[in-house]
């Protein structure tokens, strides 16, 4: 920490006599530097923290540009205001461009966002009012009482501060809740929606976010050169852009900075053989997503990590505490009162395939209720559907009294439903912490106003949230694991963590999907003491295992499934004598019915 | 009527080469689940090696195609070889790899050929043929015909050849296809090579219709984008429909919106996209994004 502080005001004194030391070529170089880690950090934000390919970027800086340039000189406005409104012109525009994104992923979005980058050159290039090709000269200097901005020293101040608020607040809101639940989707968009992220609402914020730093960063540009045209705007630029992101570790922001800053000086100081640094920071980008995905940013970190291994040091010695059972609710009676969940006919039709065949079943609060059955039986399926992952094909889920048939999982997960995946669903890049942490923050994405307005509440908020992650690992004794990312654990503790982040939700409904898969006996054992508490603690649970010990151990009423019907429910003696439980137990099993992963374009 | 005959007409020859761009991207994302952003800068590489050949060392037009389609069948293979590690386990760095990559086929084309264009003369007499008061270029029927015979190629290596066949089995399902013994890589690497073989093929027979410079490539590569996704991405018959459709439709805007054009050509797109993402033909299977 006392490093941090050191380094941090080292940085500010650097920063500040910078200018003195500088020729009038040199600081415009800084300025234009500056301009682009802005936009490098507003690229970082919607592509390295929230996973949304943006190749617009560039045509949001363009946009900020142009706005101010038309305002100011066509309508004579100051260029304060022009700038502020070409602010809010970029977040619309950047708003428009997003929502491709709530229908496509990955390349299609990589497309789509270049091709609208495209059609805005075209636009600039074809229209009067941008000037055409020629572009628009002559944009009045920023006023400021008592500063002179003509002077590209005093520039630099402005732009200093701009550049110092703007990649605070980036970090501000990547550390918390905002950032952990983009970071979350960015990892695995499924599991995040079933911890209530609401997925659609945080993809545009992440092209909120690029906007507004694409905004700012042009209306910096126009203030500056006081000229736009447009191949300032054109593809060339973006390419190098994503290069700096990239480069630079485009998870880290600090990393868009540090990429912004090297690779534009190496441009400059290749700046007689154009081509030459095209073709080495082309060269480069391969070369670091191929060898160094995480880019210069995640370079200490595997210095760090080749070390170790040097010095033949094994991985952390943490070990797994006893899980401390929750505080039974009093007056609980199992298996009474309304129906917690009401599943009536229930199809579920993939193409030719009939997963689902008319399944109802009731489940009454405070039930431990066991789903079993052969493979390809249609177990998860069901699952899918009451969670809200497959909308079914015909049926209805009521939830709490509530017809939530169809309702986006978030919602579900909103109204007190949680769930376990069969494959692991945790978030790979966040910490065991951080995983517990997404599904303990119920705050909304709409009340992300807050960044803006009421920063300490939510710095208070985080700090609470923090303390009740604490709490969460201490129970289930994941402590020592805290720090450490899932991917490195045993899958015994894996597990446990996922079941830790679902109760962490807060569910009044907790589906758990094959819990016991791959563990040993002695977890097992602990596994059905956990789920035991769970439901004491008075949390529903619908669990689907093959672990018969476990399931008729544990379970109150077994619903048997196969081919998609039910062939039997009631309680684990009575249903394991049914003839056909124990003729559809001796079928074959040769199927596998892998949790389907089902590709975000066909939703 | 007969305007419109005409402009659909004059859209069908960039159509077909339209469609060879987007078999290119296809092919390759069936295959692998991967769009190749350097597709189009292979397009460029293709245009200037074919008319290299056939304007400085006098080749035939032909043999200068076939050259420039080795070469870039090279490329593609590179590609594949220094992205491999990513196959099958981040697709978004990979989409970036392809960035990476072109990037430098840009500068290198800038750096061999130079930033200006050259104009490439038809290799077949120009006057144009009248068919019912129609007039068609004769340069357009050769384009259509190379372009439906590189179609059948294609079909038929995929559906008669053990090679194809393999490729096939990779695209549904590469764990499968591993557990078989189908060697994955070289299956990619194919796609691959055969998809750069392709661009090139669209970027020689473009010479002569648009001016070759190293800009070509950019708005060749996102029209055959698009044009593969209106079709379905994947899907092969999508491809020469959306091909033909992005051609069809960039002859309608050339003439009603003139510099705007490209313009709405994205902006169609985009809510194609938005619309239906499986596009025409979509097979929902293949689709992986």
């Amino acid at each position: 920490m006392r490093t941090k502080i050191a380094v941090g005001a080292g940085l500010a004194v650097a920063a500040w006599l910078l200018p003195y030391g500088l020729d009038s070529y040199a600081i415009h170089v800084v300025n234009v530097i500056l301009i682009f880690a802005v936009l490098a950090v507003g690229l970082g934000l919607c592509m390295g923290v929230a996973g949304q390919v943006n190749l617009a970027q560039v045509a949001f800086f363009g946009v900020g540009a142009y706005a101010t340039a038309i305002l100011t000189t066509h309508n004579g406005l100051g260029f304060w205001v022009s700038g502020a409104l070409a602010l809010v012109a970029t977040v619309l525009i950047g708003l428009v461009v997003g929502t491709p994104a709530l229908r496509v992923q990955s390349h299609y979005l990589g497309i789509v966002t270049l091709g609208l980058a495209l059609a805005f050159t075209n636009w600039v290039t074809n229209a009067q009012l941008s000037g055409g090709a020629e572009g628009i000269s002559a944009i009045p200097v920023p006023t400021l009482p008592g500063v002179d901005l003509s002077s590209e020293y005093l520039y630099y101040y402005l732009e200093l501060i701009v550049f110092v608020l703007a990649l605070a607040f980036g970090l501000f809101v990547v550390r918390t809740g905002l950032g952990r639940r983009l970071r979350a989707m960015r990892d695995d968009s499924l599991a995040a929606g079933a911890l209530g992220a609401e997925v659609p609402l945080l993809r545009m914020t992440a092209f909120l976010l690029a906007s507004v730093y694409g905004g700012v960063a042009g209306v910096l540009y126009a203030g500056l050169i006081r000229y736009v045209a447009p191949e300032s705007f054109g593809i060339a630029n973006m390419f190098l852009l994503l290069g700096m992101v990239i480069i630079g570790g485009r998870q880290s922001l600090i990393g868009c900075v540090v990429g912004a800053v090297s690779l534009y000086l190496v441009r400059e100081w290749l700046a007689d053989h154009p081509t030459i640094a095209q073709l080495a920071y082309g060269a480069v980008v391969v070369l670091v997503v191929v060898f160094a995905p995480t880019g210069l940013a995640g370079l200490p970190e595997r210095l760090r990590d080749l070390l170790r291994r040097r010095r033949g040091e094994s991985g952390t010695a943490a070990r797994l505490a006893p899980f401390r059972p929750y505080a039974e609710r009093a007056g609980q009676t199992s298996g009474t009162g309304t129906p917690i969940l009401t599943v009536s006919a229930v199809t579920m039709r993939f193409r030719g395939l009939k997963a689902l065949d008319e399944v109802s079943l009731t489940v009454a609060p405070g039930e431990i209720r066991g789903v079993v059955g052969p493979n390809g039986s249609g177990k998860t399926t069901l699952f899918n559907v009451i969670s809200g992952l497959y909308r079914p094909t015909g049926g209805r889920v009521e939830f709490l009294g509530r017809d939530l048939t169809g309702s986006s999982p978030y919602r579900l997960a909103r109204a007190g439903m949680s769930r376990t995946f069969q494959n692991l669903r945790l978030f790979g890049d966040l910490t065991v912490e951080e995983n517990i942490l997404v599904a303990l923050d119920r705050s909304r994405t709409l009340g992300a106003w807050r960044y803006l307005l009421g920063p300490i509440a939510v710095l208070r908020q985080d700090r609470e949230l923090h303390r009740r992650a604490r709490d969460v690992l201490d129970r289930y004794g994941l402590t020592e694991f805290a720090a450490l990312a899932p991917k490195s654990l045993p899958y015994g503790i894996q597990r446990r963590v996922e079941i830790a982040r679902a109760v962490a939700a807060a569910p009044s409904l907790l589906l758990l999907d094959e819990p016991a898969a791959g563990l040993n006996g002695e977890e097992v054992r602990q596994l059905s003491e956990i789920v035991r508490s769970i439901r004491d603690s008075g949390v529903t649970v619908i669990i689907i295992e093959h672990n018969m010990g476990l399931v008729m151990s544990l379970c109150e009423r077994i619903t048997v499934l196969a081919g998609g019907r039910i062939i039997a429910e009631g309680e684990p003696a009575e249903v394991a004598r049914t003839p056909a439980v124990i003729e559809a137990y001796l079928g074959d099993s040769m199927d596998s019915d892998d949790l389907p992963s089902i590709p975000e374009v066909t939703k | 009527m007969q305007i419109t005959l005409q402009t659909i007409i004059g859209g069908v020859s960039l159509g077909a080469v339209y469609a060879l761009v987007a078999l290119g991207f296809s092919l390759v994302y069936r295959t692998m689940g991967l769009v190749n952003f350097a597709h189009g800068n292979v397009v460029t590489v293709g245009a200037y090696l074919a008319s290299t050949f056939y304007l400085s060392t006098k080749l035939p037009f032909a043999l200068a195609m076939l050259v420039a389609i080795a070469v870039t069948g090279l490329i593609g293979l590179i590609i594949e070889r220094v992205l491999r590690p990513l196959e099958n386990r981040d697709f978004d760095l990979m989409l970036i790899g392809t960035i990476g990559f072109g990037i430098v086929l840009d500068a290198l084309v800038i750096m061999i050929w130079g930033a200006t264009g050259r104009a490439v003369p038809s290799p077949v007499p120009s006057a144009p043929i009248e068919v019912l008061g129609l007039r068609i270029r004769t340069y357009d029927l050769v384009v259509l015909a190379i372009a439906a015979v590189a179609t059948v190629l294609l079909v038929l290596f995929l559906s008669r050849t053990k090679r194809g066949a393999a490729m096939q089995a990779v695209a549904m399902d590469h764990e499968a296809a591993t557990a078989v013994g189908i060697h994955v890589g070289r299956s990619n690497a194919i796609a691959f090579m055969i998809g750069a073989g392709l661009a090139a093929l669209a970027g020689g027979l473009v010479g002569p219709l648009l001016y070759v410079s190293p800009a070509l490539g950019g708005t060749l590569g996102i029209k055959g984008f698009a044009a593969a996704i209106l079709g379905g991405f994947g899907s092969i018959p999508g491809a020469i429909a959306g091909g033909l459709a992005i051609g069809i439709l960039d002859s309608f805007t050339a003439g009603h919106f003139q510099g705007y054009s490209e313009l709405v050509t994205f902006l169609v797109f985009t809510v194609i996209i938005m619309v239906r993402p499986t596009g025409i033909f979509g097979e929902r299977t293949v689709n992986r994004a």
